[in-house]
Order: C-alpha cells, then sequence, then structure tokens
C-alpha cells in the first residue's frame, strides 16, 4: 500500500470504503465511507468512517498554503495547547476538534472530525411525528420561539426543550468554548446557532466547525459569519475590497457580538436587533442595514424605535416577541447590564463589548437569583428574583408563596470595613451553599475541583422557619447572635441577620432580607 | 408531463418539503407556493409557511402554457411577497424554479416580459428530458439545469439540491460588495445535473 494514494475498496454496490493518509503522521490512514452522497457543508463534503465514531470532512474547493498551514495547526499545536495538559477533559466536551488533517492522492485536504455525542441528537424530535428523530440538535431548534409554542404544528416535544434553568447552563459552556478560544489568542469567527449543538436535556453545548479560527494577523478569516451572528461592523464593511484597510472581518471582538446574540437569543427566544424599524424601502438593503450600519438594540432603553411591532409579528413567535411582557430585564440585573453594553454601547464599538469570562460570571451570577416556580405546569420551571417585595414568576404570573430569604454577599474591604460584592443569593427550599459563596478566593468556573463541588451546606424551611444546615463550614458564625455554629447543627435564617461564612482569608460575610413577607 | 417524469416531480416535491421541514431555518423562513402549467396555468398551492403547507395533487398534461405560468407567477409575486413599507418589513425576494420536459405552446415572450419586471433572488430553470429546450430556457434565466433523462433518480437529484439552496449557511468573505445572483450563490449541484452555460 502505497501511502501517497487513494485506495479502494469495493464492499457493496455503491457503498465504497476509502482510505485516506493523515498528513501529521506518517504510515497512519483513515477510512471512510464514500456512498456517492456525502452530506454536505457550506464549504465541506463529509463522510462517516466505518464505525461512526469520527467523520472525514473534505474541502470542496483547493486550500492554500495559509490554510493548509493552518489546519495543520489545528490539529497539533493547538490540539495539544487545549487537551492534552491539566484540564483538557473538561474542554473536550465543548468543542468538536479536529483530530488529524489527511490529503488525498489528488490534493484533496480533509479533516478527521470526532461525531458528537448521541446526546446532541434528536430523542424524540418533534412532538408529533417522527421527523427530526435522530437528527442533530443545532441550536436553532431551541433559539425560535416557533419551534416551543403549544400549537405549533411542528413543535418540538416537551421531553427535548429542558428548562429555562438549562439555557442558563448551556450560555455558562459556550462562553467558557469562547473564553478558552480568546485565551489562547484564537477566534472562532463564525459563531452562531449552526455552529454550536445543544442539548437542554443533559445542559450541554459543542462548539462544532471549529476550522474556521482566526489568528489575528497570522491567518485571516474565510467567512464573515452566519447572518443573523455577523458583528454590524462586518456587515457595513463587507462591500469594501477585501484588502481595504477599513474593511472590518471576523476576529474576537466580533465573537463578542455572536457570543451575546446567542444567549439573547436561548433566553429570550427572540433576536436582540430584528425589530419593527424598516431602514430602507428595499428588502435587501432594509436587511443588511438593519443587522449592520444602523442595527439597533429592540429594547433600547431610550430609542424605542425597533421595538418589534405586536400586529406584525407571527402569532407563534409569541409572548417571547412581546417584548412589553417579557423585557430583556427578566434575565436579571447583571445580564441585563453586559446586555446593555453589548448591545447599546457596544454594539458599534467593538472594544466595548463584554469579554466571554464576563458572560459566563453574569450567567453564573444569576443562577444564584434564581427561584423554582410553584407551579407545576409553569413551562419555564424557574425565573430570576426580580427585586420586588412580592415576586412573580414572570411567565406563568405565579406569585411567590411565603417568604423569601435574600442573601446579599460582601467581602472584608480593609479589617472591619465590607463591603458588597454585587452578588446575591436568593434561597429556595433544598438550595445548596458552596465554597464559591463561602469564600472569595474560589471562583465559580470551570478548573473547579471536584471537592468544591461539593455543597458545604443547604437551606430548608423546617418547622414553618427557613434554617441553614451547616454541614462543612469549619468557621461559620452568627454575627448578630454572636454565636458559632458548628458542623452538623443549624442556625436561623431571620430578616437583618449577619452571619460570617468563613473566618478564613477571602471569608464572606452574608446579610439575609426577608422578602415576600 | 405525464408518467414517470410528472410522478417523479411529486416525490420530488414531496421529498424537498419533507427535508425543508426538518431544517430550522426552512421552518422560519421559507414560504411556498406551487404554479402547475400544461393547457392553463394555475396556482395549486398559494403561498403556504412550511408548517402548514399541504401537498395537493399536481397535473400537467397536454400543452406548456410556459407564457402563462410566467405571467401567473408574476401576479402572485406582486399579491403575496410582501413588499417593505415605511412602517413594515417585507418578504426577501423569492427564489423561482421552473421545471418543463416540454416546448413551451403559447406566447411565452409576452410571459417572459412580464416575469423579468419581477425581482427574483434567483431563477433556476430545470430542462427535464430531451424534449426540453434549454436554449430557451436560457432567455428567461442564466442558470438553466439540464437533466438528460426526465426520470425518477435525476428528479429527486435536482429536488435534493434545491432544498440544499433554500437552507442557510456561513457567508465566505467575498471580495467587493457585488451582489452575487448566478450559480455562484448555490451549492454545488450533484454530478448527475448539467448546468448549461
Amino acid at each position: 500500500m502505497s501511502q501517497s494514494s487513494t485506495i479502494t475498496f469495493f464492499n457493496e454496490p455503491g457503498k465504497t470504503v476509502k482510505s485516506v493518509p493523515s498528513i501529521t503522521t506518517p504510515g497512519k490512514n483513515y477510512q471512510y465511507v464514500d456512498n456517492g452522497e456525502p452530506m454536505r457543508g457550506g464549504m465541506k463534503d463529509v463522510y462517516f468512517g466505518p464505525d461512526k465514531s469520527y467523520v472525514v470532512a473534505f474541502y470542496r474547493d483547493k486550500q492554500d498554503y495559509n490554510s493548509r498551514e493552518r489546519l495543520k495547526k489545528l490539529v497539533t499545536q493547538y490540539y495539544d495547547s487545549f487537551f492534552n495538559r491539566e484540564g483538557g477533559e473538561y474542554y473536550k466536551e465543548l468543542y468538536c476538534w479536529p483530530t488529524d488533517m489527511v490529503e488525498t492522492s489528488d490534493g484533496k485536504v480533509g479533516l478527521v472530525v470526532p461525531t458528537y455525542n448521541k446526546n446532541f441528537f434528536f430523542k424524540q424530535g418533534y412532538a408529533t411525528s417522527e421527523g427530526i428523530k435522530g437528527k442533530e440538535k443545532q441550536g436553532l431548534w431551541f433559539a425560535s420561539a416557533k419551534f416551543r409554542h403549544p400549537q405549533f404544528a411542528l413543535r418540538l416535544d416537551e421531553s427535548e426543550l429542558g428548562n429555562w434553568l438549562s439555557y442558563f447552563q448551556i450560555c455558562v459552556k459556550i462562553a467558557r468554548g469562547v473564553k478558552r478560544l480568546h485565551a489562547a489568542g484564537l477566534a472562532h469567527s463564525d459563531l452562531s446557532y449552526k455552529n454550536v449543538l445543544i442539548d437542554p436535556v443533559s445542559k450541554s453545548a459543542t462548539i462544532i466547525d471549529i476550522d474556521g479560527l482566526v489568528v489575528p494577523g497570522l491567518y485571516p478569516p474565510d467567512v464573515i459569519g452566519t447572518a443573523d451572528f455577523i458583528a454590524p461592523e462586518v456587515l457595513a464593511t463587507k462591500h469594501l475590497a477585501l484588502r481595504d484597510p477599513t474593511r472590518k472581518h471576523a476576529n474576537r471582538t466580533t465573537d463578542l457580538h455572536a457570543l451575546p446574540v446567542m444567549i439573547y437569543l436561548y433566553l429570550l427566544y427572540r433576536h436582540p436587533l430584528k425589530g419593527g424599524k424598516v431602514n430602507s424601502l428595499d428588502t435587501e438593503q432594509d436587511d443588511l442595514l438593519s443587522m449592520g450600519e444602523k442595527a439597533l438594540f429592540i429594547e433600547h432603553p431610550t430609542d424605542h424605535s425597533n421595538q418589534p411591532k405586536m400586529d406584525q409579528v407571527s402569532k407563534w413567535t409569541l409572548p417571547w416577541a412581546d417584548v412589553a411582557k417579557l423585557p430583556y430585564t427578566i434575565t436579571g440585573p447583571y445580564l441585563k447590564a453586559l446586555f446593555d453594553q453589548a448591545f447599546v454601547t457596544g454594539l458599534h464599538d467593538p472594544n466595548q463589548r463584554p469579554n466571554a469570562d464576563q458572560w459566563e460570571q453574569a450567567l453564573l451570577k444569576t443562577t444564584d437569583l434564581m427561584q423554582p416556580c410553584s407551579n407545576p405546569k409553569c413551562q419555564q420551571k424557574w425565573f430570576v428574583f426580580d427585586n420586588t417585595t412580592s415576586p412573580t414568576c414572570p411567565f406563568c404570573g405565579t406569585p411567590v408563596k411565603g417568604t423569601l430569604p435574600v442573601l446579599d454577599l460582601y467581602f472584608e474591604f480593609k479589617p472591619t470595613v465590607w463591603r458588597p460584592e454585587n452578588h446575591r443569593l436568593m434561597v429556595y427550599h433544598n438550595q445548596y451553599l458552596f465554597q464559591w459563596h463561602v469564600n472569595r478566593h474560589v471562583v465559580r468556573n470551570e478548573k473547579l475541583t471536584d471537592e468544591q463541588k461539593i455543597p458545604v451546606g443547604y437551606f430548608t424551611f423546617h418547622h414553618n422557619k427557613w434554617v441553614f444546615v451547616n454541614q462543612k463550614l469549619t468557621s461559620l458564625k452568627d454575627l448578630t447572635e454572636d454565636k458559632e455554629i458548628p458542623v452538623n447543627t443549624m442556625v436561623d435564617i431571620t430578616d437583618g441577620k449577619k452571619l460570617l461564612l468563613s473566618t478564613e482569608e477571602g471569608g464572606r460575610v452574608v446579610v439575609i432580607t426577608m422578602a415576600n413577607k | 408531463m405525464t408518467g414517470e417524469p410528472i410522478e417523479a416531480v411529486k416525490n420530488g416535491v414531496q421529498v424537498m418539503i419533507s427535508s425543508l421541514r426538518q431544517n430550522p431555518q426552512a421552518i422560519e423562513t421559507a414560504f411556498i407556493s406551487i404554479i402547475t402549467f400544461d393547457s392553463e396555468a394555475k396556482q395549486v398551492v398559494p403561498l403556504t409557511d412550511l408548517a402548514s403547507f399541504q401537498m395537493v395533487d399536481i397535473r400537467a398534461t397536454g400543452t406548456t402554457s410556459l407564457g402563462e405560468a410566467l405571467k401567473l407567477v408574476s401576479t402572485c409575486i406582486d399579491n403575496e411577497v410582501t413588499k417593505t413599507t415605511a412602517e413594515q418589513k417585507g418578504d426577501w425576494k423569492p427564489l423561482v424554479f421552473i421545471m418543463t420536459d416540454g416546448i413551451p405552446t403559447d406566447d411565452w415572450q409576452i410571459g417572459l416580459e412580464e416575469f423579468r419586471k419581477r425581482k427574483t433572488a434567483f431563477t433556476v430553470a430545470c430542462a427535464a428530458g430531451s424534449a426540453a429546450d434549454s436554449a430557451l430556457l436560457k432567455l428567461i434565466t442564466e442558470n438553466v439545469v439540464s437533466l438528460d433523462t426526465a426520470d425518477s433518480q435525476s428528479i429527486a437529484k435536482f429536488f435534493t439540491w434545491v432544498s440544499a439552496s433554500i437552507g442557510v449557511s456561513s457567508t465566505k468573505v467575498e471580495d467587493g460588495g457585488q451582489e452575487v445572483t448566478g450559480m455562484g450563490e448555490l451549492p454545488p449541484p450533484p454530478a448527475e445535473l448539467n448546468i448549461v452555460t
């Protein structure tokens, strides 16, 4: 068998197993099944390996020197730096990263990519037919209001949808995936709901189509992105010549536009820039302006001209299309601030856009503000505490029953001076407390150890009062009553009470407020 | 069209609808209308969103009123494709797929004149079988696909390709902002199709 030629085996008619050599490892070959009808991506033809554990994706167009070098780096140097080091396993879940590069004897370049985990394929799919059972869960299925409307003919089965909290976890994972790429100096350049598969059931997300990765200055982007996610400055300058210095290309800051668009879509099931404002009487021109040069946030705090017009939206997009009924503020104060930064101040000023780490932290902090809805029929099941004295679920209108402890976290700014963290924990029955609440030096991110993921105690509504049961905190102290709270004992949670969670360096104080009294 | 070709077209439309119904982008954005033309042109399905689309029996026997069909598609575009106004966003320009296995039997030029006044994102004409005149179709659009034989397999391939061209994918970096209206924007057709150039 010569290494450089494509070897062909014939099995059954119409189905041929071919073999193609690796570029990076001499002597290594990959088999793939060619039935004459590959799956067609935007730029690649995709063939399964015989056992379907990987695919070989061939570029239809000839790849130039730069592109080949970039792909080679992707499967060697970048692969190693992402996965073959401590914590690398975590990232394997977040990306579908090519593992090798191949080339046929006639110069066709391809990538070997692992097949997606089986939870990224629909178990059930549509509620009323088999139509998409077994198909990939590309993000758009979950980013559109239609597919979750209980009367829409092609709606997804409830068992596929997850609840509102699931999408926070999914967005955290996407943000982490983007954060890690950016930390390595790379940009994805084509983040979209097509290139991120999500699974609300297992609350996971995986970034695919990694091969478009851009290294600023070194490898230029070959796509401007996917409609709906292209940054305004890229669209506004796409008419310019490729080498025009004022033309804007996909890079890290355009990823930082696509990321919040995706987060907004997954949490609110509408597009942040697609509103009612008409910018040109020519439809295509209008589209270009509305997403580009004249892009305007549909929930801009002062300019309401792009708010969706309720008499023009499809009934299947309700209630989500109604920004008066479900404003973006239902995502809570931390995300509201970041959405403002991304879609108001940073929309046309790329350097103002929040980075992926900020999104990750804001999403995580927001989950601390979430309450389960007491209505078993509520579609979303969870909502963010709205800071009112009598909170209700914004989705189904069910009011919260009984009192609601709110814990505000403080850190020691200097001896005896404590300052607010701008971090609040809403308590619900059987809510857990973790190390990252107790100590400000423990950051809640993908680097947490298993030990740090074990709760240190829990809150419970017991004999008609709220209590905290201490399981692991060795220096918990009730400052109001000046009393130590040893492990395996509990402390009453009452209005105005102050608790010192830990005497260690970085240990926090919480101040309790009772809401919904 | 009779016999195998028309059955293949019916099947092709069916397959196309079911494949589009598995594509969330298409369900979000695409509306479909079907016009048949034989001794007369008829809109058998008005512009309908994919989720509510119901297939009807397609019949096309006898003559080939291509001119009438072009006139009718023009009227339908006027009536059913929402135009952008100062108050309301309109629809995108329509994609028009014309399929024929014969030579027009009516005054197709008048119809073409009307059709040319309408803006389409792209128009693809498909000449199915040896009796169709691809040179004539070239006058309607530069995008002409010719199927050597109007058998079920090649017609099915054509519809697979049509379905793929309706999906959305990443936009490649292009040099300069020329609006691309030719085949360059479509996914490459399968090998069995011959693009007439």
